[in-house]
């Protein structure tokens, strides 16, 4: 670790560090990689790209030694290494981070810090000892203020987690480090921390593997990107070299300008009017929306973006202010009543909080209409059926039959059950929480699309997202929030990354 | 493509998924270990053990854990517990034969009857508003009323038996209708009846999804805590239900009578059945496997001799060895296993089963 003055970051030579040799993995009939060679050097970051199901995961959990491949070498400064267990790929400096961190929630960051290399003398481990070595990491890699030593990992952020999972890679003198979505639970600023941390390890040497769906975040942070689908490296290069409606031709065999839908659908009556509305977590909101439109609400992670769905759907109590639903006023106290008189939501979380995983399709589908399904309470299995075959077809969800466990669908068709399971019920106002986190490029297009097509049937859509991109291609309205407020609400046409952020941030605008 | 080969197309990989999925299942399982474990005792015990005399033992022995077993089932399936079933049978049981005691007249029996279920139900609300309003983990719960309900057995019998002379209550026990005893009819109209309550009805699949993913049964709109309320009360009913045979086959009240074992008796039943601790895995049909294989094997160790001291320990140890293979089965793969190597769960990889 003694490269880290600035004036080496320039210098510092990139040479192959971590070299794959035709790597091919297959799972039953399925090829999960086929002959995949690619090379990561020190000194670079490299993105990458593909649909889920393209491979990524599963070449990261080669790398991380989770899998073996079939055939094929892994060649380590030149030698070729064997990588059984994590432990393997650890000993050799290669750590990967997944998307959900795995550290021991009940334990402090400083205990999750030193797990497996406690700072012992004769064995005997002190609290003090183990916070002194934390803290120690935390400064050094510029985390101080952001990550407390002492705080229970349980209390943290996602963003907090993930430095946490990188920190425990640095302290084990990681040479190539994976990180696997990293950005896709975290806010605008939580990412740009994440940032500059990949980019002083980068400075020092560290080969970086960038796994991300966000093409921005490739183009503007990796030197060089490798583009995969179905298994097999399509592309590799430069990334100044490649555009990214390149990539995503690459990616998907679809231009970038395909991915949202041309909003059509006539502005209808007033759906919902929140005002004044205050609970616990944001204050006096005041919102409309119209039938047949999609409204945005943008901000940074905490500004309250959730809670003012929660506070819709009857989750949070309000302490003051009314909500009308269609003209009526409604006092929401569960999501019980806020279903029966129109809403629905599709939450943020959508594996813990939306669907039954060791449930099937149908199950999932059809548990928000199952009672007017039933006569008698005995669910009419032929009208069930029909139904969710209907609203499977509708929403364009892949599955080998609608009897499939809910676990055995990749993300984007999981999302595709949860819109399917809403579109039955057909509510008035649908509650969209991070509907596109986790997705592939393809599977978000389709779900653009049916969401405008939901607005075209009249319904009005509250969308909540952290991907300002996807906030100004569907919404027609953006209200921006800031410490559980609305802080202003900019139009479709007027809206530009730029200024959302500036309002997101509570900057003054520039003349 | 037309409707026709769509729906073809459909019931054909249904049809094949099926029998993997039935070879796969835990009740296929089970139902090689039953019979297995049929076969042995038959080759042993050649003349007693396939006598349709012995298979009716096999099926009064399992009243009491069968009737436990099964709303057991319903309060696992949730992600709970409830230690306290057999304690609440012993204290109805009680309260049917004190009340049957007062009098011989068959509208004695009737109001023992009665009251047994009453009391029996009360014990289940009693953990039902203790789960559901005070928030306290089932585990906790029905551990303190495991005790409380014994203690009260104690109380209102002052520690003693009582014998019951009561001609109605005693026709419970001793009813047959085509030669079956009246308690194993009840069982078997209450399997059945659970059964397609759990399969058909809506109140059955939301069960499904309340344990599954309580979150997400209440984003969902179902009101959680209904349906525990009403779970852990009827495990009191049938507790109730339970106490009134006990006392018709005692032909007495006997605080003593070791009841509350039938709780963790009923649990092995239903984990034996494929059910998990942690809820939303788990079928009727499994746990009604699970309580037969425990009955064979109880019967089987009496036919042969076996001392009543040892037999505790080749029930216990069944437990264990059914959840371990449950749990390498999830994991099985031939491939994986013929090249002796740690291999993944190929299913997770399998997931492509959208983007294929």
């Amino acid at each position: 670790m003694t490269l880290s003055s600035t004036q080496d970051v320039r210098t510092g030579v990139s040479t192959p560090v971590l070299t794959l040799r035709g790597i091919s993995k297959r799972f039953g009939p399925v090829s999960a990689l086929d002959d995949v060679s690619l090379t990561f050097n020190s000194y670079e970051v490299h993105g990458l790209l593909g649909e889920n199901g393209a491979g990524k995961s599963t070449l990261l959990r080669i790398l991380s030694g989770d899998y073996q491949p079939d055939s094929g070498e892994i060649v380590l400064d030149g030698e070729v290494v064997y990588l059984r267990s994590p432990h393997d790929a650890h000993a050799l400096g290669i750590h990967v981070v997944y998307q959900e961190p795995e550290l021991v929630p009940f334990l402090t960051v400083a205990e999750n810090l030193s797990l497996g290399a406690l700072p012992s003398k004769a064995h005997r481990v002190t609290l003090r000892g183990i916070i002194d070595v934390a803290e120690r990491l935390i400064v050094e890699h510029g985390f101080a203020g952001t990550i407390s030593a002492t705080q229970l990992v349980s209390d943290c952020s996602p963003a907090q987690r993930q430095c946490v999972e990188i920190l425990k890679a640095i302290r084990d003198g990681a040479r190539v480090l994976c990180l696997d979505e990293p950005t896709s639970s975290l806010a605008e600023d939580e990412s740009q921390r994440l940032w500059d941390l990949m980019e002083r390890l980068r400075a020092r040497g560290t080969a970086i593997i960038y796994v991300s769906h966000r093409m921005p975040e490739i183009t503007q942070l990796c030197q060089r990107v490798s583009i995969m689908r179905d298994g097999k490296r399509v592309a590799d290069g430069l990334t100044s070299e490649l555009s990214q409606d390149e990539m995503i031709r690459l990616m998907v065999g679809r231009p970038l300008s395909r991915m949202f839908p041309v909003r059509d659908s006539a502005r209808g009556a007033i759906a919902v009017r929140m005002r004044g509305v205050t609970t616990h977590h944001v204050s006096d909101i005041d919102l409309d929306i119209f039938a047949g439109e999609i409204v945005g609400l943008s901000g940074l992670v905490g500004a309250g973006r959730s809670e003012v769905a929660q506070a819709l759907y009857g989750i949070d109590r309000m302490t003051a202010g009314t909500v009308e639903v269609a003209g009526i006023q409604r006092r929401l106290r569960s999501p019980r009543a806020a279903i029966a008189v129109g809403i629905g939501l599709a939450p943020e979380d959508r594996k813990a909080q939306g669907l039954f995983l060791d449930r099937s399709v149908s199950d999932n589908v059809s548990l928000s209409v199952l009672r007017s399904l039933s006569r008698w309470h005995v669910v009419r299995r032929r009208v069930e059926s029909q139904l969710v075959d209907s609203m499977t077809k509708r929403m364009r969800v892949k599955s080998r039959s609608v009897h499939s466990l809910m676990r055995t669908l990749s993300g984007g068709n999981q999302q595709k059950v949860l819109l399917a399971r809403w579109v039955a019920r057909n509510p008035q106002v649908l509650i969209l929480d991070e509907p596109t986190r986790g997705i592939d490029v393809g599977a978000k297009a389709e779900i653009y699309q049916l969401i405008n097509e939901l607005t075209r049937a009249g319904m009005a859509v509250l969308l909540i997202s952290s991907e300002l991109t996807e906030l100004i291609g569907l919404a027609d309205r953006i209200a921006v929030m800031r410490e559980g407020r609305v802080v202003g609400e900019v139009n479709r046409k007027h809206a530009t990354e730029e200024t959302l952020l500036r309002l997101a941030l509570g900057m003054k605008e520039e003349e | 493509m037309t409707e026709t080969s769509v729906t073809a197309r459909l019931r054909g990989g249904s049809a094949k998924a099926g029998v993997i999925a039935a070879v796969r299942s835990t009740n296929f399982s089970l139902i090689i270990a039953i019979i297995v474990l049929m076969a042995i005792l038959t080759v042993l015990r050649p003349t007693t053990f396939l006598t349709f005399d012995n298979l009716l033992n096999i099926a009064v022995a399992a009243v009491l854990i069968g009737l436990c077993a099964l709303p057991q089932t319903l309060v696992i399936l949730t992600g709970g517990i409830d230690i306290s079933v057999g304690s609440n049978v012993g204290l109805s049981s009680v309260v049917c034969a004190l009340v049957a005691a007062q009098s011989p007249s068959a509208g004695g029996g009737v109001l023992a009857i009665v009251l047994a279920l009453a009391v029996g139900t009360a014990g289940g609300i009693f953990n039902a508003a203790v789960i559901t309003f005070g928030r306290v983990s089932p585990l906790i719960a029905t551990l303190g009323t495991y005790t409380a309900f014994q203690g009260v057995t104690y109380i209102v019998t002052q520690g003693k038996s009582t014998a019951v002379l009561n001609s109605t209550l005693n026709n419970v026990n001793s009813v047959q209708i085509a030669t079956v005893p009246l308690p194993v009819i009840i069982l078997l109209v209450a399997v059945v009846a659970l059964a397609l309550f759990m399969k058909f009805t809506d109140f059955g699949r939301n069960i499904y999804a309340v344990g599954g993913n309580p979150t997400a049964a209440r984003l969902a709109g179902l009101n959680v805590n209904r349906y525990l309320f009403g779970i852990y009360a009827f495990v009191g009913f049938i507790g109730g239900v339970a106490g009134i045979i006990l006392t018709a086959k005692q032909g007495a009240g006997v605080p003593a009578s070791g009841a509350p074992d039938l709780a963790l008796q009923s649990i092995t039943a239903v984990v034996l059945g494929g059910a998990a601790l942690t809820g939303g895995i788990g079928t009727i049909s499994g746990t009604v496997l699970g309580v037969i294989i425990l009955g064979v094997l109880a019967n089987g160790l009496l036919l042969l001799n076996v001392s009543a001291l040892y037999q505790p320990v080749p029930q216990g140890l069944l437990l264990i060895v059914a959840v371990l293979v449950q749990q390498r089965r999830g994991h099985f793969d031939l491939r994986g296993f013929l090249r002796l190597r740690r291999d993944p769960i190929p299913a997770a990889a399998l997931k492509a089963d959208g983007t294929e």
